[in-house]
């Protein structure tokens, strides 16, 4: 699959208003929408386009759990079993001090683990080819991709009618 | 409808309510197994503070938010205006206190008795800012500025609803003048009286971070009241505009405040625990031996029933899930403040007692004398006894909350939401021409 290449039909909309009304329409006409880029988060988008919530933030809980719990054992056994120090009078097992501790791991462990996490779903790792469609979408245009591959040009005819409709300011077909 | 009515069926039961506060304090003051009605004085400060500093941070959040151009908020300012508007009564009850501490109908406070601070260098040395003189007068002139700026930003919230245009924004950048002059007086003005107020009655002991901590729990049981009466209000037909994304962002404030909350009682905590200097472990100490089910009890609902509850972001936009929440974290962070005063009054009744006792039978100078010659051993030798008889010893109304405690935690509350839906019958609940009421309407979190 990675390796065919996909023909892109899309559009480019100035403002994210007019984003939004084309998904909808798109929604409306029963287009396939293959993908949309904003060059910042859209309010309202993902539950016009039907996306589920990120579930990110569970893996993110799990990780934090399991720095807090590492970081108060790892602490727990070093200062009561493996090499006890008394410190300033205290018990060797003084949990208020271990708590800063525990807490920072706490916070490493779930960012760490959740920008891990981020860029294996996303397959991004170093050195990823990464074809992107138009530029400008990373600064101030907004981009709604219809997979055109093997389309006939009816089709294809029907989404540029569609893109003139909504107000692009521009469609574009490319291979990727 | 943006017109609040304040029907007579809620005021009969507000005032019910405040019977039965009434009646619970006059129970206290004539049941009182402490000496100097130490019970019914303490539970009055206690709501009191409590109550007033609920007011107080309403205003110190809404002149935050208005100097911050914040606009998601201004669809219920009104709920927090009239919450400010509490201050008044505040100031009155206060004024309760000063009186008794002029006519010594308490003895709240430690430093208040001269025979105490005579023999004792630490209340004489601290004498200059704990006197009776600095009490009344810092109250007065303190609590008297809250209330200019309550009411001048109340005016000038209240004159532009009147305004014929929404464009006209003159009004609002007077409210901007006003607010971020109340920022910085606020600011410090709060931290001087909860060290008078609060951290004064261990007279003793003092801790840099206590007024950061107990405004911090004013702060978020100021929230959760809020949650509560917007939800309220909504349930009544009020506030249709108010939406789950305003929850939503209440809800954050409320998890956010109260993990903010927890820091900083635990660094007040980590570090008196760590140093183990005997003067400032003397409050831990107390707390943890005499009252373990109020102390850990606290950081239980304070910390992680809001932590775990509210972590989640379907549960901030829950009506139900927010009402339960806030209803735990309100009565938590009152059991927070009868935490911070009980034990110290307890402390200073026992002394009292003790002292009374030991005056009967003295009677002869030459004994007393010698006392005044060994007091420093002496006043060792009490501390020791003091917590020697405390630490197997129930004290009602004071080791937990008991039904009295409630009851007139049940009376202030009332008093306070009967003044308030007052406030909020006095004007419209929709402030029609402030600038930000439309970014207010199309709030969206998510």
């Amino acid at each position: 699959m990675k390796d065919q290449n996909t023909d892109v039909l899309y559009g480019l909309y100035d403002d994210e208003q007019d984003l939004l009304k084309a998904v909808k329409e798109a929604k409306d006409q029963h287009l396939e929408i293959m993908d949309v880029f904003t060059p910042f988060p859209v309010h309202g988008l993902d539950p016009l386009l039907g996306l589920a919530e990120s579930r990110l933030h569970i893996a993110g809980f799990v990780y934090g759990a399991i720095g807090c719990l590492f970081g108060f054992g790892f602490m727990t056994w070093v200062f009561t079993r493996d090499w006890p120090i008394i410190f300033g009078g205290k018990p060797y097992f003084s949990a208020p001090a271990f708590i800063p501790v525990t807490f920072e791991l706490t916070v490493l462990f779930a960012s760490v683990g959740m920008v891990v996490t981020f860029y294996t779903i996303c397959g991004l790792w170093p050195g990823v080819k990464n074809p992107t469609l138009d530029d400008r979408i990373t600064d101030d245009k907004f981009c709604i991709a219809f997979n055109a591959s093997g389309a006939e040009d009816s089709e294809v005819d029907k989404l540029k009618g569609f893109f003139s409709g909504t107000g692009a300011s521009e469609v574009n077909m490319k291979t990727i | 409808m943006n017109q609040f009515t304040f029907e007579s069926k809620q005021k009969t039961i507000l005032l019910a309510f405040m019977g039965l506060g009434a009646l619970c304090l006059a129970l206290s003051f004539f049941m009182d197994a402490q000496p100097a009605h130490a019970r019914f004085w303490s539970n009055f400060l206690h709501n009191t503070v409590f109550f007033t500093g609920i007011a107080f941070v309403s205003l110190f959040v809404m002149t935050a938010f208005i100097t911050a151009y914040a606009g998601w908020y201004v669809l219920f300012k009104r709920v927090w205006e009239a919450y400010a508007a509490f201050l008044i009564p505040g100031l009155v009850m206060l004024g309760v206190v000063i009186l008794g501490l002029w006519t010594g109908w308490h003895h709240l406070y430690h430093w208040a008795d001269p025979a105490e601070v005579a023999k004792d260098p630490i209340l004489e040395h601290k004498s200059s800012f704990l006197n009776k003189n600095w009490y009344t007068l810092g109250t007065l002139i303190i609590v008297g500025a809250w209330i200019f700026f309550q009411r001048r930003l109340r005016s000038l919230s209240l004159a532009e609803d009147k305004l014929d245009s929404t464009g006209d924004f003159s009004l609002h950048r007077k409210m901007k003048v006003v607010a971020a002059a109340f920022l910085p007086i606020g600011a410090f003005t709060s931290a001087a009286m909860i060290w008078q107020w609060v951290m004064s009655v261990d007279a003793h002991w003092y801790s840099t971070l206590f007024a950061w901590y107990s405004t911090a729990s004013w702060f978020v049981a100021c929230l959760a009241l809020t949650i509560l009466t917007v939800v309220w209000l909504k349930s009544k037909g009020y506030l249709e505009q108010v939406s789950s994304e305003h929850l939503h962002d209440l809800g954050k404030y409320l998890f956010a405040f109260s993990i903010f909350w927890t820091y900083l009682w635990f660094s007040q905590f980590m570090l008196i625990w760590y140093a183990n200097v005997g003067e400032e472990t003397v409050y831990f100490n107390t707390r943890r031996h005499e009252f373990p089910v109020m102390f850990y009890g606290n950081l239980f609902i304070n910390f992680l029933v809001p932590f775990f509850i509210l972590m989640r972001n379907d549960t901030k936009r829950k009506y139900g899930t927010m009402v339960f929440t806030s209803l735990i974290v309100f009565f938590g962070h009152w059991w927070d403040y009868f935490l911070m005063i009980k034990p110290g009054v307890l402390e200073t009744a026992s002394h009292l007692g003790h002292g009374e006792d030991h005056g009967e039978a003295a009677g002869h100078g030459a004994e007393h004398l010698s006392e005044a010659a060994s007091h420093g051993a002496d006043h060792a030798g009490d501390v020791a006894h003091a917590a020697a008889t405390h630490a197997s010893d129930f004290v009602s109304g004071f080791t937990l909350p008991g039904l009295l405690e409630i009851g007139t935690m049940l009376g202030f509350l009332a008093f306070f939401l009967f003044f308030t839906l007052r406030q909020l019958e006095k004007a419209s609940l929709l402030p029609k021409n402030d600038p930000y009421l439309e970014e207010s309407k199309h709030h969206h979190v998510m």
